[in-house]
């Protein structure tokens, strides 16, 4: 128990260490805007018809278990609204990251891995380059931007997701399931999974290139970082919905007084 | 001239090098043997900065490399070419890309045809050709162990590191790479070091070989001296060579 509290620890310590290090870095040395749209080309074409599916069926679910709860209140007119807000607000930004983190976090880890393990990194250093600008960085910015392009996307195929369950499943019209998404889903909650999405990429971005980055002993180093990354990206992504939501609601009171 | 002075690296408790002390002479060839685990590689990367030493001094022309951050490591590099164990070659780009990634990074104004004409220079050196527009995994582990070898070369190093470069070669490759080193070495005038378990390659072709054993030298001399020598680790390295006559 100690010595895994000493190495979560020394691993969180590392970590922001390493993040340090990358914006001095993005400060000092160039970033080839090239290598970076390649990137986020990359990682969008990978993901973006898995992130648009389980965008889909996470609005679906969420239209689903709402009619369940709504209908015996006969308060199906209200099922857009509360579905829409529980999606954008919460639930869909978390599940689309999760699937994120398995996807585009666990491969760039194993990239980066292998680029350590097989000395290519310590090469880019001695031929007289910056691996933390020449390959980290472009990975970590085109990340956060893909990332939180592909999780509005993942949102926005929610929302499509619960308008279609919602005619399929709960026989209500579209004009009737649309009516108080308006009046329920706030400027509040668009912006709250808006900066949930964006909070989210920056973790997933910044766990997976360190993992990958500090990749120790062969093979067997590769797979431990990978499952590493799975781990702590679930773990920092459910903390960070606490966090942002917690911050949220303090934000709220102050300004708004609620 | 490079110089090593008390020089020691440990990785936690573990005390690799030991107060190892060596001088390498401008244009010759030295061999560093020793079994696994001995320090050898680490003694490498020391000296191209890519580890640093828990204690001692490391001299590359008179000039103190020991402490010396990464930004002013960036010279230093443009001196010290390292093939690695592994061809270490970057597997999204070309052979060609490889071969000039360094070139391009230590002569960013260089134009392109110069770029084009030193990579053709530097393949066919090492004996490659037509494989400029192939990716690492397309082509052979000896070859892509050469196009390695082609991308330090590229950048014009006056000296040459090589780790275990023959590791994992059928003979026929071996003997190939071997050559390569000695030829590139006298051709290009560098001071080269190899690390190597090889006592049979030291002998041919090394102006000096040292014995390593658990980060001290045990034994050095030219190859004449080291094949008369009655230390027991290069008697046992030394049955080796017997083996193969």
């Amino acid at each position: 128990m100690l010595n895994t509290m000493t190495f979560i620890i020394t691993d969180v310590g590392a970590c922001l260490m390493f993040l340090k290090q990358l914006f001095r870095t993005a400060i000092k040395y160039p970033i080839s805007s090239k290598i970076i749209s390649e990137q986020i080309l990359k990682v969008t074409q990978q993901s973006f018809g898995t992130t648009a599916l389980a965008g889909f069926f996470v609005g679906a679910i969420m239209t689903i278990q709402f009619t369940l709860q709504v209908k015996e209140f006969g308060a199906l007119g209200y099922l857009g609204g509360l579905a829409t807000s529980g999606t954008i607000r919460e639930v869909g930004p978390l599940l689309i990251a999760f699937m994120l983190s398995g996807k585009v976090g666990a491969f760039t880890s194993a990239e980066l891995g292998t680029m350590r393990v097989t000395e290519q990194i310590d090469a880019i250093r001695c031929l007289g380059a910056n691996p933390l600008s020449e390959i980290i960085l472009p990975r970590f910015i085109g990340i956060i931007i893909s990332s939180f392009f592909l999780l509005l996307v993942g949102l926005f195929m929610s929302i499509f997701g619960g308008l279609l369950l919602g005619l399929l499943f709960s026989g209500i019209s579209h004009e009737e399931y649309l009516r108080h998404i308006p009046t329920i889903v706030s400027g509040w909650s668009i912006l709250s999974g808006t900066v949930k999405c964006f909070v989210f990429a920056f973790v997933l971005a910044a766990i997976c290139t360190y993992k990958g980055y500090s990749t120790t002993g062969g093979a067997k180093g590769v797979g431990k970082s990978v499952v590493q990354t799975a781990m702590a990206t679930m773990v920092v992504i459910v903390l960070a919905d606490w966090f942002t939501s917690f911050l949220g609601d303090v934000a709220l009171t102050i300004f708004m007084g609620e | 001239m490079i110089e090593f002075n008390e020089l020691k690296k440990s990785f936690g408790d573990r005390e690799i090098l030991k107060g190892l002390s060596l001088k390498v002479e401008k244009g010759e060839v030295l061999f560093i043997l020793g079994t696994s685990g001995t320090g050898k590689s680490v003694l490498l990367k020391l000296l191209v900065g890519l580890l640093k030493a828990t204690s001692g001094s490391i001299f590359i022309d008179t000039q103190d490399v020991t402490h010396i951050s990464e930004e002013e490591f960036l010279p230093i590099r443009r001196k010290c070419g390292m093939v690695f164990q592994q061809p270490a070659l970057f597997d999204s780009l070309s052979i060609f890309e490889n071969v000039a990634f360094g070139l391009r990074k230590h002569h960013p104004d260089m134009p392109e045809d110069k770029v084009a004409a030193r990579v053709k220079e530097c393949l066919s050196l090492v004996q490659l050709s037509d494989i400029e527009n192939k990716l690492p995994q397309q082509i052979s582990y000896g070859m892509q162990k050469r196009a390695s070898l082609a991308r330090t070369v590229a950048v014009g190093p006056e000296i040459l590191l090589f780790d275990e470069p023959t590791t994992g070669l059928d003979p026929i490759t071996t003997n190939a790479v071997n050559e390569l080193i000695l030829d590139l070495s006298r051709k290009l005038k560098t001071t080269s070091i190899v690390v190597s378990h090889d006592m049979h390659c030291a002998i041919e072709i090394a102006d000096r070989i040292v014995v390593l054993d658990k980060g001290e030298i045990v034994d050095q001399g030219t190859p004449e001296e080291i094949r008369n020598s009655q230390q027991p680790l290069v008697k046992e390295f030394m049955s080796e060579v017997v083996g193969h006559a």
